[in-house]
């Protein structure tokens, strides 16, 4: 068993610095601007993901104005959160963790799921692919292989919203949200707009 | 020797002859006042000053538009990496080491914070790996133990953030913790941050077992990796600190075996693959002594005792005896060697875990045979006896040891 409180006192002293001064100035330079740069990129891909991407709209399971107390999000379990067996399109059954692509389509006010696919699809003008990952996979029914179903749920990276101040005052009862998401060609998605379910939506 | 004892002392010492008046003083003037406690204060009050201003922010961060939050994040990271290269060159190190690790702190909160602005939390491990990446570049170029530290813990934050929140596992976060840091505690040995850094690479490693769902004992696989790197390191004291915390986690493995082992269905749980998890260990077993016997350590291959994976056998009580008499014999190689080496603190240390295997033997194989009072006295007569003798050979030793080294 070693100690390593007692022999730290037998601690080599430093080497000295291979980097001469100024190219060690240089690249410290170099290393707070990348940072910066990477701060401005995670705020560029947002601009960019709702200015270049397509939005929908998606519903979500009632919300408790009560969750608010717990902290400055709120958890979100969209419709399109558990999907039926029925809607999966792979060789093999889901696994989790695995990686998912969910394609959507307008039905009245917001998008619903049509298929899920292990592979990313090719899809019609009206239809859109939401990227997602497998969480879980449930069984239901009787062991017989017949009438045996399972469901899908889902994890899409867009179940946490952080709630604006003014959006805490709005929401007093329990109810639905229509939550507006845009997904970015290059299938980055961010929520955009949060919004009762009560008023329709002006498109 | 410190001021503050020929402060106190110094007085005494010429009274009794031990040295003039003339020398205390000379004493004194060799070791110069600490000058730290001076420049605690303006560090103080800027961090006063800084909290007021953070306060003020943070109450009104939702109220304020988008650009000026940025602005607000970036402009106050890159004024605590300015500031602290300002006063390092200055000469004033421990405030500048403390600003940029302020800035490294408030890259990660940037990260975050731009995260939550515009919405952005997905799948994206890149986000956080680039804040455990930016730490290792500063602790590179600032050639500084403190900001490697930080690095430590903040691979480990980001880690658990990610198998915690994200339900992922970031291999690229480990590799590069594993590596960039590895690399620098290789090149600069160092006994607190090798002893820190396989701490915070255990705990990711811990991370890996539990999110995969695989067998516990696959954690042994990278924390003696660990271990075998230490066997490597020229500089003895680093490589011994680097190998405590896994030795500590193997040690507290084994005791659990013994208490526990006795269960069939505790050892169940533990039994990965067999071939593979022998293949693996063996590996591991082959790099670590190789390295001892390159850098003359064999006498501490007893350390892989350890390891012996008793747990696949399916005995019953004669496991968790066998599991005893495995951790006896490693306390008492500990022990032995301690002697040899007359390394006092070792002395300490093999006592504690020879008293500790005592009891736990104990209580296995007393508890179910005896009336519970005369349990208590015997095993309290048992360890007190025990101690007293493991103290009286220490004393011998170390008293040798002064007569020898007068």
């Amino acid at each position: 068993m070693k100690t390593p409180l007692a022999d730290s006192s037998a601690t080599i002293a430093e080497r000295p610095s291979t980097l001469s001064e100024p190219r060690r100035r240089q690249w410290l330079l170099w290393l707070v601007v990348a940072q910066a740069v990477f701060v401005l990129g995670v705020a560029a891909a947002g601009y960019a993901t709702s200015a270049l991407g397509r939005t929908i709209w998606l519903r979500t399971a009632p919300v408790d104005p009560r969750d608010l107390l717990y902290g400055d999000y709120l958890v979100l379990n969209y419709n399109v959160s558990q999907l039926p067996g029925s809607l999966w399109h792979g060789a093999q059954l889901p696994r989790r963790k695995q990686a998912a692509y969910v394609v959507l389509e307008p039905r009245g006010s917001a998008y619903e799921a049509v298929g899920v696919y292990d592979s990313k699809p090719t899809v019609n003008a009206a239809q859109v692919i939401l990227r997602g990952s497998v969480q879980d996979v449930w069984h239901s029914g009787s062991r017989l292989r017949h009438t045996q179903r399972y469901g899908v749920r889902m994890r899409y990276g867009l179940e946490r919203y952080y709630v604006p101040q003014d959006m805490g005052r709005q929401l007093t009862r329990r109810q639905q949200l229509r939550v507006q998401v845009s997904i970015a060609p290059w299938g980055q998605a961010r929520i955009t707009k949060v919004e009762h379910e009560t008023p329709p939506p002006t498109k | 020797m410190s001021r503050t004892l020929l402060e106190t002392d110094g007085a005494q010492w010429v009274q009794k002859g031990i040295i003039t008046e003339e020398q205390r003083r000379q004493l004194l003037a060799l070791y110069a006042t600490d000058e730290r406690a001076i420049g605690l204060l303006p560090l103080l009050g800027s961090l006063l000053v800084g909290l007021s201003a953070l306060s003020l922010i943070a109450a009104n961060w939702q109220a304020l538009p988008e650009l000026l939050r940025l602005g607000l994040l970036l402009g106050s990271m890159i004024g605590a990496y300015g500031a602290g290269e300002y006063f390092r060159r200055r000469g004033n190190g421990n405030v500048g080491m403390g600003l940029v690790a302020l800035g490294l702190i408030l890259f990660g909160a940037g990260i975050v914070l731009t995260s939550q602005l515009y919405q952005l939390i997905g799948y994206d491990l890149t986000g956080l790996l680039a804040w455990a990446v930016a730490g290792m570049g500063l602790t590179w170029l600032y050639r500084s133990r403190f900001l490697f530290l930080l690095t430590v813990v903040i691979g480990g934050v980001v880690q658990g953030y990610n198998t915690g929140q994200l339900g992922a596992f970031s291999y690229l976060t480990a590799a590069f913790t594993a590596i960039g840091l590895g690399w620098y505690w290789w090149r600069r040995p160092d006994s607190l941050a090798g002893g820190v850094l396989a701490g915070g690479l255990l705990w990711q490693a811990a991370l890996l077992v539990n999110h995969l769902h695989i067998k516990i004992t696959w954690f042994f696989i990278p924390a003696m990796l660990i271990y075998a790197f230490g066997d490597w390191q020229p500089n003895r004291p680093a490589g011994r600190a680097i190998q405590g915390p896994p030795l500590v986690a193997a040690f507290l493995f084994t005791l659990g075996l013994g208490l526990f082992g006795e269960s069939d269905y505790y050892a169940g749980e533990l039994r990965p693959p067999l071939a593979a998890y022998l293949a693996a260990l063996a590996g591991v077993v082959a790099i670590s002594l190789w390295g001892k016997q390159r850098r003359g350590r064999l006498s501490s291959s007893t350390d892989w005792l350890l390891l012996l994976p008793g747990f696949y056998f399916t005995g019953g009580l004669p496991l968790a005896i066998a599991t005893l008499v495995v951790l006896y014999a490693y306390s008492g190689s500990v022990l032995l060697r301690a002697h040899q080496e007359q390394n006092q603190d070792r002395v300490t240390l093999g006592t504690v875990l020879f008293i500790l295997t005592t009891a736990v033997a104990y209580f296995k194989l007393t508890w179910g045979f005896m009336d519970k009072s005369l349990f208590f006295l015997l095993g309290g007569i048992l360890l007190l006896g025990l101690s007293w003798y493991l103290r009286r050979r220490a004393a011998h030793t170390f008293a040798d040891k002064t007569i020898l080294k007068p």
